[in-house]
């Protein structure tokens, strides 16, 4: 193969592989949790990382841990675990003894649903996946 | 977009919620109402005074309302579908113990007082084996 089209192909594959890890860098953030609702799973400051690229392609299942918009407080993110799908409408628990969720809002759109949780990656002590 | 920044320091809060944090339960809150209905009632049968017999049931009826009241905060915020499981009778307990305590508000009957504590400890027993001395007292 002549250099000209070695380098092309070349080029075209590195701006290929810059597209993709843009976009997977864009659906891919870091939080900190607040609040206890979710302890023992989650407790207060742990960081995780959440991303977004599954639930463009299905819906949240049940015990998954999501990212939802308080519906009475809109500009509050809470964190909580799906326990029940139906028909596109998500009730969502907390898993420590006491937490507002679904008992007190009711369910929410799983539409509005975006962000998955999937790893905690601090405290060290306590890395790893989120189930 | 996640960024070094953004992973070292996360500016995106994520609320695990709750209205009210304490997150502490106890069915004594409900039994020591339920106590004072007890000997109020046993008050009000040994007194002859008009006054005292009035004020005895005014208190009474305000008491067992407490009752019902600390019933149903445990009844929706520490009891879990788990542990509904592990109790199938637990809503029947409740359902039991705060029409019980109804009946103490509407009469002066000892052994209705009587077994609104035995109701109530009903439910102390389900909260006890479902850890609930370990998981919202603070010791």
């Amino acid at each position: 193969m002549r250099p000209g089209p070695a380098l092309a192909v070349a080029g075209a594959v590195t701006a290929v592989a810059i597209l993709v890890a843009w976009r997977a860098l864009r659906d891919l953030d870091a939080v900190v949790v607040s609040g206890r609702s979710m302890r023992p799973t989650l407790e207060p400051g742990d960081r995780l990382l959440v991303e977004a690229w599954t639930y463009r392609r299905r819906s949240p299942q049940v015990g998954e841990i999501v990212l939802a918009t308080d519906p009475r407080v809109p500009q509050r993110e809470l964190i909580k675990r799906v326990a029940a799908l139906d028909d596109g409408a998500l009730t969502i628990r907390g898993d420590g003894t006491a937490s507002t969720d679904s008992r007190a809002f009711g369910p929410v759109a799983a539409s509005t649903v975006r962000w998955r949780a999937v790893l905690r990656y601090w405290p060290p002590h306590r890395f790893g996946p989120i189930t | 977009m996640l960024t070094i920044r953004r992973l070292i320091h996360p500016t995106r809060h994520v609320a695990a919620h709750c209205d009210l944090p304490c997150g502490v339960y106890d069915p004594v809150q409900a039994r020591i109402e339920a106590e004072s209905c007890l000997r109020i009632i046993e008050k009000h049968d040994a007194s002859e005074d008009a006054l005292f017999r009035a004020r005895c049931i005014h208190l009474k009826e305000e008491r067992a309302e407490l009752v019902k009241h600390h019933l149903d905060v445990l009844w929706h915020d520490y009891f879990k579908p788990e542990h509904l499981e592990a109790h199938p009778d637990l809503h029947d307990a409740f359902w039991q113990a705060t029409k019980q305590a109804s009946k103490v508000k509407q009469t002066l009957d000892v052994q209705a007082a009587k077994d609104l504590l035995a109701a109530i400890d009903r439910i102390d027993a389900m909260w006890k084996s479902t850890g609930g001395p370990e998981k919202t007292r603070v010791h």
